[in-house]
């Protein structure tokens, strides 16, 4: 309590709100030409439990152009309305008239909680939002719930220093904005027996400034399985040396069905796109089984390994910290243990056939 | 027509070297050096390419504590023209709508400026917030992750290529405009003493506070800012078995991991 006390209203952002005129909890599907977005949908697990807990209704938002086929997709994952914009004002992505038209329905329907996934768009559409309805925001959320005193979103997220989770609560506003880390929560269950209102919106043409799309080149890339649900990562750091150094790790990384990834270091030094990032700055993971290859153990990085189930370190530092947040460490100059070891597989892999 | 671009910088704890104690469990933080939030030093370097190539001028602002003069130290030695320190007790604690509202204020004091270009986030807080909320105070376009920019002075417009996760786009936004750098995608300019003794000179750094900027005490800060920190939850370290294992040649070392790898099922081969 006395840490509301030490808000006071801004009058200068627009007269104080009733929280009690604000019901619902919105989830903003993103979609493209592939379709709805998979981190979107993931969103409607957490906000499913957050609806019932509130006793209120979970409905998806849908803002775009050839969208309304979409619109019983967030039912099926359990969603009980949709609301759709389908206008070729949204023919091309801009964050700026997405965010504007996230407000407008917002402030005509009134949802205490609105939820985006933290894709780049989402990161992008989020602030503006939060910005022109004059609300708060967090960002990069991995964990939420309701004070059931006062209806409050608890938006949890790891602040600066690694392990810790800050809570955090927008406890005057509506509604309360938050993004959330993609691949943290489950997609729920598709039941395509679901049903649910479909609410098809007319906005008439916002108001945004002339930006115009001059060309869009995809990037080829192989489609690769997530760091996040991954059950097998073989991981490097700056004991690795050089690029070449990670092909060792790429090998390994086959042989065992795994996922290359890195640290911040790894990354800073262009050995690996920064997607493959592990720690307070990058991802968060959970695999099986976590390889840490000349990766000292800073804070920031093991942070982001706290679920794995086992991890090995290959460090040729008995001191580094990593042997102290390892289950098996090797002390040992990588260059002289991962050949072996990939051979060794190799062998195993034969003699099984 | 010169460009005019604004930076907003943060100065940062260097998180790579904040480290744990296996023991107890606490960060081990004495003497961690403070450096300009790296994404940032993107922005400033993208900034000084458009003002090399279409002249103009380079502006960094900050809202810290006093310290924090040295990450417009850093801008200026890195050619940026001017430093404008935000410091004032009433700002503290400011959650990304106060701060960016009262970053928004200071660029309007500014006045006469084309571009802001943040950096894509800072890497001690993540949230990537400031420019989208700063382009909404300020009602200007916007873009994120923006790789290159080339300036078209007959139309007043900046047209940026930016890199999403699966694509590139390229954009033409009308100025003034809001944008920010992506992270990594260009090489950050070294600070060089030429830059370091014009300083010395010219003493380009300025202070405000809010004295300067006349904001409503319930507008910024701790006060401003809707969102409340209302509990910090210290996770703990995952106890692990920390087991070397050991031998006396490599192959005898990873068959012995091997073998805990398969008995575990952790791995199929």
């Amino acid at each position: 309590m006395a840490l509301q006390k030490r808000q006071v209203w801004c009058n200068e952002w627009g007269p104080e709100i009733n929280k009690e005129d604000y019901r619902g909890v919105w989830v903003y599907i993103e979609t493209d030409e592939g379709g709805v977005h998979e981190a979107s949908l993931q969103l409607l697990s957490k906000g499913r439990e957050l609806a019932d807990k509130l006793e209120t209704y979970l409905a998806g938002v849908i803002i775009g152009y050839n969208v309304e086929q979409y619109s019983n997709e967030p039912i099926y994952y359990g969603a009980d309305k949709t609301i759709v914009v389908d206008d070729p004002q949204f023919k091309v992505y801009y964050a700026e008239a997405h965010a504007k038209a996230l407000a407008y329905l917002a402030r005509k329907y009134k949802p205490e909680i609105i939820l985006l996934p933290a894709t780049m768009r989402g990161r992008e559409v989020a602030p503006y939002t939060g910005g022109t309805l004059k609300t708060g925001i967090t960002a990069d959320c991995t964990g939420f719930d309701i004070d059931p005193k006062t209806r409050d979103l608890i938006q949890i997220r790891p602040p600066y220093g690694a392990w810790m989770l800050a809570h955090i609560k927008t406890p005057r506003h509506r509604p309360q904005l938050a993004t959330a880390r993609p691949n943290v929560f489950d997609v729920p269950p598709r039941d395509e027996t679901r049903t649910g209102e479909i609410i098809k919106e007319k906005i008439e043409e916002i108001k945004t400034h002339k930006v115009k799309l001059l060309e869009t080149i995809k990037i080829e890339k192989e489609e690769e399985i997530p760091l996040e649900k991954a059950d097998v990562i073989i991981a490097g750091g700056k004991g690795i040396g050089t690029k070449e150094g990670f092909k060792l790790i790429e090998e390994l990384a086959q042989e065992l069905n795994g996922v290359v990834a890195g640290t911040r270091k790894a990354v800073d030094a262009g050995w690996i796109p920064y997607e493959r990032q592990i720690g307070q700055t990058g991802k968060s993971v959970k695999p099986k089984l976590y390889i840490a290859i000349g990766i000292s153990g800073a804070s920031q990085h093991v942070f982001g390994i706290r679920e794995a189930k086992r991890v090995v370190a290959i460090n040729n530092d008995p001191d580094a910290p990593i042997f102290q947040h390892a289950d098996y460490g090797i002390v040992a100059d990588y260059k002289d243990i991962v050949p072996i070891l990939i051979e060794l597989i190799r062998k195993r892999k034969q003699e099984k056939q | 027509m010169p460009l005019k671009i604004v930076v907003p910088i943060k100065w940062i704890p260097n998180t790579s070297s904040v480290n744990i104690d296996p023991e107890t469990g606490t960060l081990i933080r004495t003497n961690v050096p403070s450096v300009i939030n790296p994404p940032d030093l993107n922005a400033l370097e993208l900034a000084l390419q458009l003002k090399d190539k279409y002249g103009g001028t380079v502006t960094a602002i900050t809202m810290a504590p006093p310290n924090a003069i040295l990450a417009l130290e850093h801008a200026i030695g890195m050619g940026a023209d001017k430093g404008i320190l935000i410091t004032d007790r009433v700002f503290a604690g400011a959650d990304t709508l106060a701060t960016s509202y009262t970053l928004a204020k200071a660029v309007e004091k500014i006045g006469d400026f084309d571009l802001v270009i943040t950096g894509q986030e800072t890497l001690d807080s993540s949230t990537a917030h400031i420019a989208g909320q700063m382009a909404s105070w300020l009602n200007l376009p916007f873009m994120y992750y923006v790789t290159e920019a080339e300036y078209n002075e007959e139309n007043k417009t900046l047209i940026v290529k930016r890199l999403l996760e699966d694509k590139y786009e390229k954009y033409e936004l009308p100025l003034p405009a809001v944008i920010s750098a992506a992270m990594k995608t260009n090489k950050p300019r070294h600070v060089r003493l030429i830059h370091k003794i014009r300083a010395k000179v010219e003493k380009p750094i300025i202070t405000w506070t809010n004295q300067d900027l006349q904001l409503k005490p319930e507008c910024i800060g701790l006060k401003g800012s809707p969102t409340i920190v209302t509990k910090i939850e210290f996770m703990g370290i995952v106890p692990r078995k920390r087991e070397i294992i050991d031998g006396k040649t490599p192959e005898e070392i990873a068959e012995k991991l091997l073998e805990k790898l398969i008995e575990e099922k952790l791995v199929e081969l």
